[in-house]
Parts: C-alpha cells; structure tokens; sequence
C-alpha cells in the first residue's frame, strides 16, 4: 500500500528511522499534563515528566520497577515493615545548587498532605501515621486536665493487633533486623517515642459530621463530652529528620510495599523556598526549582516542554541525553502517523491502535510485554437482578475469554483480579473459566431460565432486560468491547443488555455514584508493585464503583498484611483475591500488554509492567551495529549503566 | 457613521454579557464535573478541591462572583483543569497561532480565489471558466476533515515531505498542509464571488466607456473592473471571519495545533468553566467587533453607502 | 415629520447594507439585492406576475432542465436518497448482512478488508467499499450514514425554513419598529459565534438515546441557519406588501395573520425554495463536522461525519475508510449545491451566466 524504496524508510521498522540530528530524545506523554507540581496530578502522563524533573527517596528500576536508590543511599525497615529509615546521600543538590537534606522531604510530605493543595494522590500516602487525619481535617481529643488524648482502640471493636511502629519501645529490643550496615539512631527523639504510642482518637473537623457521629455512639459521646478538640496538625504526621540526612518513616500499619510506594510522584521533593515565594505559580518555567536529572527550559503548553540536562544533579555523570521533548499528545492515531514520520522518537503505551496490531507487530520497533495493569467490567451489586451472586456468576461463565484475547491479540485473559505474570511468586488464584452450560445453569437457577430455539440460539424471555445495561467511556476501543461483551452474553445466554455510552467525567460520576444498573467497563493499573494496590479496590466501598463491600474481606487483607513472611503475605493475600473473585463483583477480562514503539537507536527504554523510565539512563545510539533490533528483554543484565 | 459606530458599540457589550450568561448556564447545567479522575476520591479530599474552588457556595454568588471579575478586572479567572493558567494566558498564547493559520489562509484564498474568479469573469464560458468553478465548487463540497487527512495521507504519510500534525513555530514547514486544508473552501467561496461580481461590473457602462476609450484590458480590469467587481468579496469578509473560525476548530484538531479552537474543544470536553467562557466571550467580542470594522470599510469603499 | 424621514432613510440604508453585507452564499447576492430591496423601490421581476402567461414553475422547470450541471445534481442526489434509503434492505436481502453486522464468529474476518477483497486476498464482489475494523461492510454503513445525514440536512432545514419564513414575514409584515427591533436582534444573533454556543451546548446535553441526540441536533442546527431565511423572507415580503393584491385583501377584510400566511409567503416560495436546497449541503456539513469532533451524532448512530472521524483514525494503513464516505459526502454536496445554483438560476433569469 504504502511501500517506498527510501533507505531510511526499511520495512522492517514502521516508518522512517533515522536519529535525531541533535542528542536529544522527543517523546509522547499522552494527554497533556494539568501541572508540573508533582503533588497535584495523577496521571501517567505526568508521572513520566515528573521522573524527569524531579527525584525521591527512592526511584524506580527501568525493568522491574522496583525501588533504586535515589536521594536516599540505603535504608531499614523494622521488623514487621511498619516503620523506615532511610540514609540520605550529601551531595544531593537542587537546580539552583541549594543543598537537599531530610527536611526537605518532611516538608514535601506535610505538603502533600495538606488540605489546601488537595492533593488527589494524598491517599497513598495514607499509610503513614495520623496522614489521613491531617489530610481530612480531623481533630484529636484531649483532656484539658490531664493532656491525655483519647485513644482510637478504646472506642473500635477490632483486636488490638497494633504494629511495631505503635508499641512503645521496649528497652533492650532491636526494633530492626541488626544486618543494617548503618545503625540506626541510638537516641531517641522525643517524637520517635510519640511515634510508638497508640494511634489516637480522630473525629471529623466539621462540628456537624462530628455531632452526627457522636449521637451515633453513646460511648463515644460521653467520654467526649468536656474535653477539647485538637486539629491534627502537619507536625503530627509520622515523618520525622532525625538528622539532616536521616528520615524515619511511621506507618499505621505494616506495609511491606511501601518502599516501593515511594518512587511515586507525590514523594518526590518540591522546593521549599520556591514554593513558599510563589504559591501556585511556582511551576512556572522562570520560578521552578527541580531536582531532577533534568530541569525546565522551555514549556509551551498542548505544544513541546523541552527539559535539559540539569548539571547540579547528583548523579549528572550518568545523564546522557543533552534534552528530552515532552509532546502532549493524546489522539493514538495522530501519534502513530508522527512515529511513522520520523518525528517522534518513542510513544507512551497502549499507543497501536488494535486495527494496527497486525501490520504493526510484525515491525522490530513494536514493544510487548505484560503490563501491571487489568480490564474488567464492574458491576453495580446493589440493585436487582445483580445483586444475586448467580446471575453475575452466570454472566461471568458466559464470557469467552480465551476468544477475546484472540481477538484483541495484545492481552491475556484474566479470571482473577490481579494482572498475571506481574508479581514474581505470588500464587494467583483461579476463577471460573468459560462455562456457557453453567452459565445458563445459574441463570435458571436465579429465577430467569434460558431455553434453546430451533435454530440453535438462546433466549431468556424472563431476564429484565430493561434494569440492565452496559455503560462505557466514550472512545472506539471501548465500543468494541462493549459489542463483543454484548454479542457473548447473546450468543450464550441469550440476552440482549442494551449498550451506552458517556462522555469520560459524566461516566466516572455515573460510576462512581453506582447510579448505573448492570455492568460498567473499567480498568485499573498498579500505583506500586505490589498485589495489594489491586486488591486494596475494595477495602472501603466507595472505591470500587460496585457497592460490594465485605468486611471478612477487609479482614483477610489486613492480616495478610500484618504477616512479616512475604511468602505468607502472599498466600493470604490470594485468598482474599480468591474470595473475593468467587463473590463475584467484577467480571474479570484480561491482562493487558504495554504496547508501545520505539525507535531501534532509543536506548535504555525498557518495555516493564508500568512503562515508566528512568531518564537518566536513556541514550540515542548512532552506530546502526548496536540498535536495538528488537524489544529490549527485561532480564538482560545490566551492562555498563551502573 | 458616528452614531452607527456607537449604537453597534451599544448594543456589543449587553449581546457579550447576555452570550456569557447563557454559556454559563449551559455549562452548569451538564451533569459531571472537572476533577474526576479514574479512582474514586476519598469524600474528604473531594472537600477539599470543592472548597479550593469555590464550588461550595450557593450558585447566584458563584454566578456574580464571576461577573464581578469580568466586568471589572477583565479577569476570566483560572483554567480549573489546568493548575495556575489563568484564561487570559491561555487565550492570549493560543490566539496567535489560531490567527497566524486563519489569516494565513485567508490570504491565501484571496490571492487564488480572486486570480481564478476574474479570469473565469473574463473568459466567462470558456474550458477555464467550467473547470475552474467546478473546481471551485468541489473545495465547497468536500469538507475539511476529510480533504485534510487525504492530504496528510500523500504528502506525510507516503512522501514523508511534510509533517502529519503539530505545531513548529512560525514560520515552519508544519503550516503548509493545515493552511491549504483551511483555505480551500474560502479559495472557492472567493473565486464564485469575484467571478459574480466581475460578471456584474464587466456589464455595466462605465466599463464599456473604458474600454471604448481604447484603454487596454488589462487597465480596464484592474483599474476599474477590479475594485467594483471585489465589493461581495469584501462584504463576505464579514461572515467568512465567523466561517474561518469554525472551520480552524475543526483543522486544529486534526492538525493538533494549540490554538484557541482546540483550546476550546478540550475545554468543552472538560467542562473547564471559567476557560469555556473566556473563549466564547472572546470569540463573540471579536467578531462583533470585526463586523464592525468591516461596515465601516464598507462605507468607505461604497460611496452610495451612507449611515 | 423630519425625524421619521431621517429614521427611515437610516433604517434603508442599513437594510440595504445588511443585506450586500451578509449574503451566505456569493450567488444569493442577486436574489438576496432583489429581496432585500428598500421600499418604494420595487421591480417584482416575472416571478412574481403568476397571472400572465404559462405557470411561473413550468417555465422555471424547463429553464432548470436545460441546465446541464443542475441536472446532473438533482440526479446524483435523488440516486443517493435512493440508495440511502432502500440499500440496505436490498443488501441484507441478497448478501444478508446489515450494516451493523459484525461477523464476530469468524475472526478472520473481523478486520479492515480493503475494497473488492476477501479474507484471504482474493478478488471478490462482496465488500466493494471494503470493510472497517469490525469488518462491518462498508458500502452498508455508507448508506446507513447517507440516511441520517440527509434525514438531518432535510429536517433540521425544516426546522430553519419554518422559523425563519416565520419570523421574516411577520417582521417584514409588521414593518416600522416591530420589523426594526426584529431585524436588530437577527442582526445580533448574526454576528455571534453560533456554532462555538452550539458546540457548549452539544457537549453538556449529550443524549444517550438517538432521538435524543437527532432531536438535539434538529434543534441546534435549526436555529443556526434561520436568520438568512428570515432576512430573505422579510425583504420579500416588505417588497410585496404594497402591492394591490395586498390592499385588495385588506380592503375586504382579510385577517393580518391569512394575508400573511395566506398570501405572502406562497410568493416568497421562489427564493425560499432555492435557498433552502443551499441549506440542505451547509447543515449537513455541520452536521458532518460535529459529528467529527464528537458532539453529532453518536454511535451506534451513524452519520457521514462520523464515518469519516472513524476511517481518519486509520489513514495511514486503511485510507479507504474514510476515502468512501468522504467522497460520497462531497458528491452530494456537490449536487446539491449544482441543483441549487440550477434553481437560483431557474428562478431568476436575469442572473443567468451559463
């Protein structure tokens, strides 16, 4: 169709190949970014200009995505993973020279977390202590006599079952495991100590919904009443300098994940100086300060932000690229026609569009792998006919989901609920397989029987049709998903759910407000690696647009990950996915892959589970002899980057 | 002419006030709101946004704090979706592309339009008079979202000659194929109208005593011919600046250039309230005032025009 | 006395501006000049003598049918209705697949095919515009698209002629101040971005259901391109209502709303009629390219336009998807617009130039 004798434009790559003139690398991002303050935004997009600009405690490894040092040269975790420490190296500096030391990062935290920046990925950092009291505005409790605060065990049903990091010290105990090569403090501050007490008493800082709580609990009500109310303060939250290149980190519960939580953008530092100088409009090009292997030099929003080598960065020596364009482009297929073009260098993920697979996959530039990240369909178990367990098992079985991973090419099925192949070790449940007999079986059984026409298809004249649909956000492959899912449950069911389509924020209102009946499309990638950021869907009810909420559910996941053996985690960590898959909420899809292009001479890209790089370790390579000639594995061994 | 300037002045700044009011409504009346994001917030930190913005007061002092900015300090407030840009950076930073590529486009139909159309005029009948007002009459036919992307097809996709989208700066090879595709329909629109009115002109007396006078044709074209003959293309100027508008909405979104149509767009989609009503207060300004410009020059041009 | 001259001669003045200023299409001019025409300054042309001589319409037809182009037009456009409409009955009858048919039991067969292929390269006469990417037949759901974008060109033109013939013969009718402040706030609306408001308005009341969404699109393309119609009525109308047939129905009593509705408006008809079918290709390209953007119709709706936004996606490997509905929309527009130009010209002899 298109075929052309041009060198540079060989047939075994998709397009034309040919480096960039000068050293730099130019790169999709995807939609373009609401902010370059790494605190606001949640997105992927940013996340990957964010890695760019800024640095954390710890950074993520460009082919398992677990956490590297970065600002932090070694750490400990304590015992049962409930508390940190981490060592941070001296010659980190900021863009403008400015040294970094560890109150910078308890500043970027008590930030993160306050209310007046409203942050949207606040809640990951939850974990640590009294961070979600001070983020949601709670007060404490005292006694105005005594100075005591009230505690929160006295007033909760549940075992005390409390971590390390909220027992007192016990003397002569080593609270962490002794093969750290560096001790951990001797003495012990003040707040340390404050630290490994019982969590305390919050209640709601709005005097309304605090009331409404009280009258709801007559205990609480009267060990309440005259004592004072104390607003959760930003000194309160569990991050603590314990020297300027110390920082200790207590958690609320123990997390062994947590490490590998905080290469995400919202740990990532922020200039105290700048921040407090310019107020929202410190991201801008001639104010901000970064941290980053790279720094600002030019944005011009919906059009390029060129980033440069930044030489004050501690580890500039590594930094190959002189600049990296960041292109906000989010139309799939616009960005495939620049690929092609030459014009960009490499593309964000799930960039081929599927139509594109075949003539695409066959190029060498084509990046494959499994990505952390799952599609699925909700369903809205609050209202009839789903809220028996039968009917959505029945429209589960009768879902081929061998026969749409065929047809989609890229993704893997999916019968459980957290991606496969992703997590090394961890035994992954089974769900149910493709089963149409069963499936209308269970229909039958729940009130609404299927019965076979004479030319070999189904019907179920009883199952309201009318209460259920099946609801998506508007973009092409979802419509393709939505007809097949529809043609499946006709084919073998015999029931026709009505499809409908909404625009992206009217959908996540609809959602998330479960004002749909029926099925929703959904799909969820990993905030870290770890299997609890997939199961911790539905650890409350609100998250998870189902309405299911089951607290011998909730009660699993917190023992697993009470468990300090990460084997053990993980065996119980699968039985709460197990019991949770076998009640049904979801209908569990596929695993998707990352799918992406790169160009042969980008190298140091990886195609890992998140598609997140460090730039740092990105080049361009003109000598045609070391492109590379196929997807990069991520199991090579690391050769001259480290 | 005074006092026509003033009552259409008059009259401007109401229309503005009342066209803000009705987007403003329209936009609070749509079911979503700006801050959704896939995972579902915690109620407090939804509080929390609600309150930074001002979403919680009740909706009339939403409504006049908002007028109040505008009609006193000129100030369309912050973009909600995207953090610290105020409306009036984003429309000042996009404005200039958008004009760069509509006026580039429009002269370029002029040129073209008004070559073909006196030619056609002149040799009315002839193979060049039919095939160029056939032409003309496809570049009104085919709409410009899909003689762009055929465009892109051949001299991008195929020849590689020129890039598929994006913005390169001015000037760059990245205007050529977006002000071809915007320009075509005005090239038709103003080769029909130069061909009408030259026919018109080309018939009456004044030019018949030209070219009795023995003046050559080109003289008598270009002298005379000409400025009487190009009176509809000027009157049109009016309603192709609002034509041109919507028309580069549709090629910055094919283009992905970040102009003030594609602004628009996302805005829309994102229901980014303060940016959706500084746009179309924008826009609605402009073209109030452009058409009043161009009544005026009209009156200069057509001295049986009086006000 | 001498304030109303001067306010009537500004009020010519402008009307006579108003209309050079804003003709919607360069060839409209002549007719909008002939309708638009300041009072006491009225030459009716033969359209409007429908006493003398063989019928107005018969001579305006054999003008038309000797108008080669013209013909051509109205040809390919009652072809394309035709097809549109009874096509994919006729398909599914024969080939037995509708324009939504996703052969999804077969993968082979769920992927582009270009024209005249079958799954295994092959010659063959079943997809002669190819597939899309569901492996839809093409041909099917050009004609499926036609349907709607034809259905909407001729409602939403409906809509506009209704309101506008309305609304410009009750102001042209009317006269003085109430024609004054009429004209004024067309002239206003005349100079907004219509179709930026239209846009907000799309986007924030998007429908599920697909009345909804034609329901919408009726309403808002309608109220776009009503207020040319109106002017071209209203000048008609303020040129024929001095004439003695008018008096004479007054005289004897005739209601204002039957001389109005009664009376004027049939002898608008001509102009009317001829600016209506230049409405059609003009809505129905908004149509197209809102439908583009994403505020038209939605799936599983089908219309030109957004059978054109979905083939762009993939230009560079299947150009054919948006290749065919592209074209067959610029064909009948093309049409259209020719047998417009044959009415104008049928309709108003003095204009002729082929």
């Amino acid at each position: 169709m298109i075929s052309c004798t041009d060198t540079s434009r060989n047939e075994t790559f998709f397009g034309k190949t040919v480096p960039p003139e000068r050293n730099i690398l130019r790169y999709v991002t995807g939609d373009e970014p609401e902010s370059l303050d790494p605190a606001i935004s949640t997105g992927q997009p940013e996340a990957r200009i964010y890695m760019a600009l800024y640095d954390g405690l710890v950074d993520y490894d460009g082919k398992t995505l677990a956490p590297n040092p970065a600002l932090a040269e070694t750490w400990e975790v304590n015992n049962d993973s409930s508390e940190l420490t981490f060592h941070l190296r001296h010659n980190g500096r900021w863009s403008n020279g400015d040294p970094i030391d560890a109150n910078d990062f308890v500043y970027t935290f008590r930030r993160a977390l306050s209310k007046e920046l409203a942050s949207r990925n606040a809640y990951l950092a939850y974990y640590i202590k009294n961070a979600q009291a001070y983020n949601s505005g709670m007060v404490f409790v005292r006694d105005q006599q005594t100075g005591k605060f009230l505690l929160a065990k006295d007033f909760s049903n549940e075992d005390a079952n409390e971590p390390v990091s909220l027992k007192p010290i016990a003397p002569g105990t080593a609270e962490y495991p002794t093969s750290a090569q560096r001790s951990t403090p001797a003495a012990d501050s003040g707040f340390h100590q404050e630290m490994h007490s019982p969590l305390r008493l919050v209640l709601p800082g709005d005097e309304k919904k605090r009331n409404d709580r009280l009258n709801q609990d007559a205990k609480l009500k009267s060990a309440v009443a005259g004592k004072e109310f104390v607003p959760v303060r930003a000194e309160d939250i569990g991050v603590e300098a314990v020297d300027n290149y110390t920082l200790r980190i207590s958690l609320v519960q123990p997390a062994p994940f947590f490490t590998g939580l905080l290469a995400h953008q919202v740990f990532r530092l922020v200039n105290r100086k700048t921040v407090e100088q310019y107020g929202n409009r410190w991201t801008e090009p001639n104010h901000i300060v970064t941290c980053g292997p790279f720094k600002v030099k030019t944005w011009k929003p919906y059009d390029t932000l060129v980033v440069e080598r930044d030489p004050m960065y501690w580890d500039a020596a590594t930094v190959k690229l002189d600049e990296i364009h960041f292109y906000p482009m989010a139309d799939n297929p616009s960005i495939m026609n620049l690929y092609k073009v030459g014009e960009v260098d490499a593309v964000l993920n799930h960039t081929v569009p599927n139509a594109w697979l075949e003539t695409v996959r066959t190029k060498k530039d084509y990046m494959d792998g499994s990505e952390a990240a799952i599609d699925f369909l909700q369903i809205n178990v609050t209202r009839p006919p789903m809220n028996d367990v039968r009917v959505r098992k029945a429209f589960n079985f009768a879902i081929d989901k061998e026969a749409w991973a065929k047809w989609r090419k890229i993704v893997k099925p999916l019968t459980a609920f957290t991606p496969e192949g992703i997590f090394q070790g961890y035994p992954q449940p089974k769900g149910d397989q493709f089963n149409p007999e069963r499936a209308r079986q269970l229909l039958g059984e729940a009130g609404f029987p299927v019965t076979k026409n004479s030319d070999g298809s189904f019907s179920c004249p009883k199952f309201p049709v009318d209460k259920v649909e099946y609801i998506y956000n508007t973009q092409e492959s979802n419509k393709a998903m939505a007809e097949w899912m529809q043609a499946q449950w006709k084919q073998n069911l015999g029931v026709t759910i009505s499809l409908r389509n909404m625009e992206w924020k009217t959908f996540l209102e609809t959602r998330s407000k479960l004002d749909y009946s029926g099925f929703s499309r959904s799909a969820w990638s990993a905030d870290y690696m770890d299997p609890f950021t997939f199961l911790s869907l539905f650890y409350t009810g609100g998250e998870s647009g189902t309405g299911w909420l089951d607290p011998k559910y909730v009660a699993m996941l917190d023992e697993a990950n009470r468990m300090l053996d990460p084997k053990k985690r993980y065996e119980l960590l699968a039985q709460a996915e197990k019991y949770m898959i076998d009640n049904q909420p979801v209908i569990p899809i596929d695993t998707s892959a990352v799918n992406w292009v790169k160009k042969p001479y980008v190298k140091g890209m990886y195609p890992n589970p998140g598609s997140l790089f460090p730039w740092k370790y990105v080049y361009i390579e003109r000598d045609r002899a070391k492109w590379d000639m196929t997807a990069p594995s991520l199991n090579e061994e690391l050769s001259a980057q480290r | 002419m005074v006092r026509f300037i003033i009552r259409r002045l008059l009259i401007t700044i109401p229309t503005i006030l009342v066209v803000i009011t009705i987007t403003w409504a329209l936009v609070r009346l749509a079911p979503g709101n700006f801050y959704s994001g896939e995972k579902k917030l915690p109620a407090a930190i939804e509080k929390n946004i609600r309150e930074k913005y001002g979403l919680d007061k009740p909706w009339y002092q939403q409504y006049g704090r908002m007028m109040w900015a505008i009609i006193g300090h000129r100030d369309f407030g912050t973009s909600l979706k995207y953090e610290g840009q105020s409306v009036n950076s984003i429309i000042f930073r996009s404005l200039p592309i958008s004009a760069a590529v509509g006026l580039l486009a429009y002269v370029l139909a002029l040129v073209v339009g008004i070559t073909a159309g006196s030619i056609a005029a002149l040799k009315q009948n002839s193979k060049w008079d039919h095939s160029s007002m056939a032409l003309a009459m496809l570049g009104i036919s085919v709409p410009n979202f899909v003689l762009g992307p055929i465009l892109v097809l051949v001299f991008s996709l195929s020849l590689y000659w020129l890039p598929p989208s994006r913005w390169g700066g001015f000037p760059s090879r990245n205007l050529i194929l977006p002000v071809i595709t915007l320009a075509a329909v005005y090239m038709a629109y103003i080769a029909r109208l130069t061909r009408a009115g030259m026919l018109e002109v080309l018939r009456s007396d004044y030019i018949r005593t030209a070219r009795a006078k023995g003046l050559s044709e080109t003289q008598v074209v270009v002298r005379h011919a000409l400025r009487g003959g190009l009176m509809p293309v000027v009157s049109y100027t009016g309603p192709a600046l609002a034509f041109l508008l919507t028309g580069t909405v549709v090629v910055e979104r094919i283009f992905a250039l970040p102009g003030l149509g594609n602004y628009f767009i996302q805005a829309s989609l994102n229901r980014d309230e303060p940016l959706i009503i500084g746009i179309v207060a924008f826009i609605a300004i402009t073209l109030l005032l452009m058409n009043l410009v161009v009544d005026v020059a009209y009156a200069f041009l057509d001295p049986r025009v009086r006000y | 006395m001498d304030l109303e001259s001067e306010k009537r001669e500004l009020t010519e003045a402008e009307d006579h501006i108003e209309s050079r200023l804003n003709p919607v299409d360069p060839d409209m001019l002549h007719v909008g000049q002939e309708m638009a025409v300041a009072e006491g300054d009225v030459d009716p042309g033969p359209q409007h003598e429908f006493v003398r001589g063989t019928s107005l319409w018969q001579d305006a037809w054999r003008r038309l049918l000797r108008n080669k182009l013209a013909v051509f037009g109205l040809v390919v456009v009652v072809l394309v209705t035709i097809i549109s409409v009874a096509g994919p009955t006729v398909i599914k009858r024969t080939l037995g697949f509708t324009p939504d048919y996703i052969p999804s039991n077969d993968p082979r067969l769920v992927k582009s095919f270009p024209p005249f292929t079958g799954p295994n390269g092959e010659f063959s006469w079943t997809h002669p515009m190819g597939t899309d990417n569901a492996g839809r037949d093409q041909l099917a759901r050009v004609m499926q698209g036609g349907q709607i974008s034809l259905f909407v060109g001729i409602i939403a033109t409906l809509v506009s002629l209704l309101i506008g013939v309305t609304y410009g013969a009750v102001a042209g009718y009317a006269g003085g101040r109430v024609d004054d402040v009429m004209m004024r706030f067309v002239d206003v609306l005349y100079s907004l971005p219509y179709v930026i408001v239209v846009i907000v308005l799309l986007s924030m009341f998007r429908s599920q259901t697909a009345r909804g969404q034609l329901i919408l699109l009726f309403i808002s393309l309608g109220s776009v391109s009503w207020l040319t119609m109106a002017r071209i009525v209203r000048g008609q109308v303020l040129s024929l209502k001095n004439q003695e047939f008018v008096l004479a129905a007054r005289a004897t009593g005739v209601s204002n709303t039957k001389i109005v509705f009664r009376h004027l408006v049939p002898n608008t008809l001509g102009p009317v009629i001829v600016y209506a079918t230049l409405t059609i290709p003009q809505i129905m390209l908004t149509e197209a390219f809102l439908s583009y953007l994403g505020f038209g119709v939605q799936a599983p709706l089908a219309s030109w336009g957004s059978l054109a936004a979905d083939g762009v996606q993939n230009i560079a490997i299947f150009p054919w998807q948006l290749i065919f509905p592209g074209v067959t929309m610029a064909l009948t527009l093309f049409s259209l617009n020719f047998l417009g130009d044959g009415l104008r010209d049928a309709l108003d002899p003095q204009m002729r130039t082929v």
